[in-house]
């Protein structure tokens, strides 16, 4: 989107989000007894899980040149769709293959619309926002989605290796991912697909197929997303994670990943998850005043690419 | 952008009033149409600043916080000195200084846009909400009011503002050299910048132009809903970016126009107006509004290739 | 030159956090400590219960900490906003949840943590508390709905301006209006369209819906700020209709005395906030307290605003034993 840089990030890096979260833990610490207790670190984790979750296919999207504004509300009709079979008496297996289902369709369409058919990013998945929002208040009538049994709460109160059930989960994510984009031909094509997309074409490759993939795999993870957040609430809710896609975003690019050129990082978008967690939990243990909180969200984003671009490494 | 594309777009509009005269019968009134325009215009007062930021290839997340605190401003002056004059300064003066905050964001500290204007958004959002705690300020004077609410010849004010803003935009973009280089900085900014085009300072003025719009539109807003609220400006910004885009103008820059974005805040309204005349349920809404942008999308996009083909 | 802005940098980013970690108020000092939760910092409303709170804690020699999600009724801020809170262990907590099915784990957690929980405003599905302090949305809206219809001798053409679709709150008003056209057979009910809770949503629709109808005599909002748009747009079109709101913020009784406004069910936020936290502190100072209070959701109109036509910072909380005699 902004225009092209001149130099390449060099690739071992810590983005200037990397220096905030440090600074942050370590005020925290200092000003709020009991952030960091063990059991409040446990919370920023699981808080985090779940953008964590949209964050990491948002970052290979991203790398592609695109952008997918259709994340919360794909998550809210995967959810809408997994609490009403739970409801519904199906077991959680079935019911979270339709939830994951329902994500892939819309993300697919959305690969669809964007590859196949030339629409911008940013209009075809404000469309398919639009269309997966509207479908999860018609089937609610805009009511939370109750009384999902005890299969899916009793699998997210778990505990495994004295971890988090959502933990869990955003940790095996973040370990896929990482195979897949550093270890794998399809992530190889990703850091293609953003930066030199005629050389795979006159490679032979079929671009599209990764790119069409890409959008695919997002709305995958929200259907996963759905998974733990239908879990953690204990209902559906048909526009409850609406605008979480932007938070998404906002983690990616602080994490040192940019528009163009398909330069990625996903560790930086750990980072950058982790430091709007840390900045939103921490405030809250110190109970500083509301309005604050919302202007502190901005000026963390502002201050981390601020110390990049003066260390010129933006 | 070419003309005959224009022409597609302005054909995908007319296509929807077309089915909208056919469904209701209030839709083809003159009363209606003027209503839809200006509803449409206070979008376009915001989205067309907007597009010269994305023409330059950049984006500005910020508007609608910005509107949000230009018109709180601006109606406290409004109250606290009775006058007017003073109220639509202090809004465009607003206005005008968050966009230039953003362009030294972008130009002088090399932030990226998109992610410099969202931090923004919070940071602005957290000022209003802190400055406003909740409550609201409302009641102005007639004279300020017929900004927003009032007729000229029959026709509402803020119409006559879109219309002088989307010629004087017109003719900025299209027969000054500072038109020319927006052009041509979004095409390729490095190239633009070789052939000596004073690139900061040209982002500089585009971020300015959008925030300045923002205070334009938060006055006229202020003046249409005769109150300040901290969240006026919320449901703003999508809408805003959405008519730039689906008018035609692209995202990477260096390609669209005005008359493109006032095409595209047409579109928009229409939808909602439409939906209202209906009577569509609450919930079908945004079923209905995305199937309808993700259509004119794809129709735009076919007619573009069959123009080229 | 790049070293020594870096470091003014981080000055300033720790002056900000020093200074604002300063600036959280007496709360530390207090005994007992009392967290409240609200829905959003942008709806007078809510602003309305927080200074009732405050008053009441600052009666009662209490401290008060809030909570309040950055997003406004963002469902998944709240939970987290909980599991904060009980890392802080506040002696009680006063819990508005922003919805009302959805943050039922969320009070089993404070449950769960042996906090006292007080239920204010909008009555949680389950989850244990020490009473509920707030009113009923349906019944607000079905008296809303009476106090027009009746207004109109029982005849006309209505339309319904709804709040956000997924809001509990939205629901039951419209619920409400819809039971009170349902008892006068003379009305019709011409449209019922979403205004989001927002004025200009809420204006757009109604000029748009008063092009498709040559005839409404009244307009059913289901918050004041919408009825107040609902008015703006029927100005602008130079025409008539009475208008009912709810929630009885003060821009509402000013327009009720201006005689735009027919009326608001006032559901008294104010007050909510000041039983809610004198509820909690009564609970921990072992005094009694009922296990329901169900506030009185009086129509205000003309004959009656007087009692409201106070900026709430202005007021301060009634003695204990005269709201719950009232």
């Amino acid at each position: 989107m902004s225009a092209a840089r001149e130099k390449r990030l060099p690739t071992p890096f810590l983005p200037g989000v990397a220096y905030l979260l440090a600074g942050l833990l370590v005020t925290f610490s200092v000003l709020a007894p009991g952030f960091a207790s063990v059991p409040n670190l446990l919370n920023v984790g699981v808080q985090s899980s779940i953008l964590l979750l949209l964050a990491l296919p948002m970052t290979l999207i991203i790398m592609s040149e695109g952008l997918d504004l259709s994340m919360g509300a794909m998550l809210g009709l995967a959810g809408v769709t997994l609490a009403t079979l739970l409801v519904d008496g199906t077991s959680l297996v079935f019911a979270a293959g339709a939830a994951l289902a329902v994500g892939l369709l819309f993300g697919m369409a959305n690969g669809w619309l964007i590859v196949s058919l030339g629409i911008p990013p940013f209009v075809a998945t404000l469309g398919t926002l639009g269309i997966a929002q509207g479908l999860a208040l018609v089937a609610t009538d805009g009511q939370s989605v109750v009384g999902i049994g005890e299969q899916l709460p009793d699998l997210y109160a778990s505990r495994w290796i004295g971890l988090p059930f959502s933990i869990l989960v955003a940790l095996v994510a973040y370990g896929v991912f990482h195979l897949l984009l550093y270890h794998t031909r399809f992530g190889t094509y990703v850091f293609a697909i953003g930066g030199h997309r005629e050389a795979l074409d006159l490679a032979g490759v079929r671009a599209n197929l990764y790119h069409v993939a890409i959008y695919g795999v997002g709305g995958v993870m929200a259907g996963f997303a759905a998974l733990v957040f239908t879990g953690r609430m204990n209902a559906g809710h048909p526009t409850a994670a609406l605008g979480m896609e932007f938070d998404a975003i906002a983690a990616v690019i602080v994490g040192g990943t940019s528009f163009s050129r398909g330069d990625g990082w996903l560790p930086g978008t750990v980072l950058g998850v982790l430091a709007v967690g840390v900045l939103k939990n921490g405030l809250n243990v110190i109970a500083i005043s509301s309005s604050l909180q919302v202007a502190s969200i901005g000026l963390l984003v502002i201050a981390a690419l601020l110390i990049d671009s003066l260390r010129g490494r933006r | 952008m070419k003309a005959s594309n224009l022409g597609y777009r302005l054909g995908g509009v007319l296509i929807i009033s077309v089915i909208l005269a056919l469904l209701s019968d209030a839709f083809l009134s003159a009363s209606n149409l003027l209503n839809v325009l200006r509803q449409a215009s206070l979008i376009f007062l915001l989205a067309s600043g907007v597009t010269l930021v994305i023409l330059a290839a950049g984006l500005d997340l910020s508007i609608g916080a910005n509107v949000a605190l230009s018109a709180c401003l601006a109606a406290t002056v409004i109250k606290l000195t009775g006058s007017i004059a003073l109220g639509i300064v202090t809004g465009l003066s607003c206005g005008v200084v968050i966009g230039l905050v953003n362009g030294v964001l972008v130009t002088a500290l090399r932030l990226p846009p998109f992610i410099a204007t969202y931090g923004m958004l919070w940071v602005l959002h957290g000022i209003t909400y802190w400055y406003m705690a909740g409550d609201t300020i409302y009641d102005f004077p007639p004279t300020f009011r017929a900004l927003g609410s009032g007729y000229a010849l029959g026709v509402p004010v803020p119409v006559y503002l879109m219309l002088g803003c989307l010629v004087a935009g017109g003719l900025f973009t299209r027969y000054t050299t500072y038109g020319h280089q927006i052009y041509a900085i979004g095409a390729n900014t490095e190239v633009a910048r070789l052939s000596g085009i004073p690139v900061r300072s040209r982002l500089n003025l585009v971020y300015t132009l959008s925030g300045a719009m923002a205070g334009l539109a938060s006055v006229v807003y202020l003046a249409r809903l005769n109150s300040a609220e901290a969240d006026i400006g919320e449901p703003l910004m999508l809408p805003a970016i959405a008519a730039v885009l689906i008018g035609g103008t692209s995202l990477f820059g260096g390609i669209g126009s005005l008359s493109g974005t006032l095409v595209g805040a047409l579109f928009l309204t229409l939808v909602l107006n439409g939906m209202n005349l209906l009577t569509i349920g609450a919930n079908w809404q945004p079923l209905v509004t995305g199937v309808i942008v993700v259509a004119a999308a794809w129709v735009d996009i076919v007619a573009r290739r069959r123009g080229e083909g | 030159m790049m070293r020594s802005i870096r470091t003014r940098l981080w000055a300033a980013g720790l002056i900000c956090v020093s200074g604002t970690a300063c600036s959280r108020g007496g709360g530390g000092q207090a005994a007992d400590q009392v967290a409240l939760f609200t829905k959003n910092q942008t709806n007078p409303y809510f602003q309305s219960i927080r200074l009732g709170a405050e008053s009441a804690a600052s009666q009662m020699k209490a401290g008060i900490v809030h909570y309040v999600p950055t997003k406004p009724d963002s469902i998944p801020e709240q939970m987290s906003q909980i599991e904060d809170a009980i890392i802080k262990q506040p002696k009680a907590i006063v819990f508005i949840p922003v919805d009302f099915k959805a943050m039922v784990p969320g009070v089993q957690k404070l449950n769960a943590a042996s906090i006292p929980v007080v239920n204010l405003t909008d009555r949680s599905a389950g989850g244990q508390f020490v009473s509920f302090v707030g009113c009923d949305d349906e019944r607000l809206g079905l008296s809303a709905g009476r106090y027009l219809l009746k207004h109109l001798n029982g005849k006309g053409n209505v339309i319904i301006i709804e709040g956000v679709g997924g809001s509990a709150n939205s629901a039951a008003r419209v619920r409400g209006f819809n039971q009170a056209i349902s008892e006068f057979p003379g009305v019709k009910l011409v449209a019922s369209q979403p205004g989001n809770f927002q004025r200009l949503q809420a204006l757009q629709v109604t000029e748009n819906l008063l092009q498709a109808h040559a005839q409404i005599d009244g307009v059913l909002a289901a918050n004041d700020a919408m009825a107040l748009g609902a008015i703006e747009a029927l100005d602008g079109a130079n025409r008539k209709a009475a208008v009912i709101g709810i929630n009885g913020t003060k821009e509402a009784v000013d327009a009720i005395k201006a005689g735009k406004l027919l009326a608001t069910v006032d559901c008294n936020g104010f007050e909510q906030g000041c039983i809610g936290v004198m509820t909690a502190i009564r609970h921990l100072r072992k005094l009694p307290v009922p296990t329901e209070f169900a506030f009185p959701q009086p129509v205000i109109d003309r004959s009656n605003y007087g009692d409201l036509d106070m900026p709430d910072a202005q007021r301060s909380c009634p003695m204990w034993e005269e709201l719950v005699k009232g």
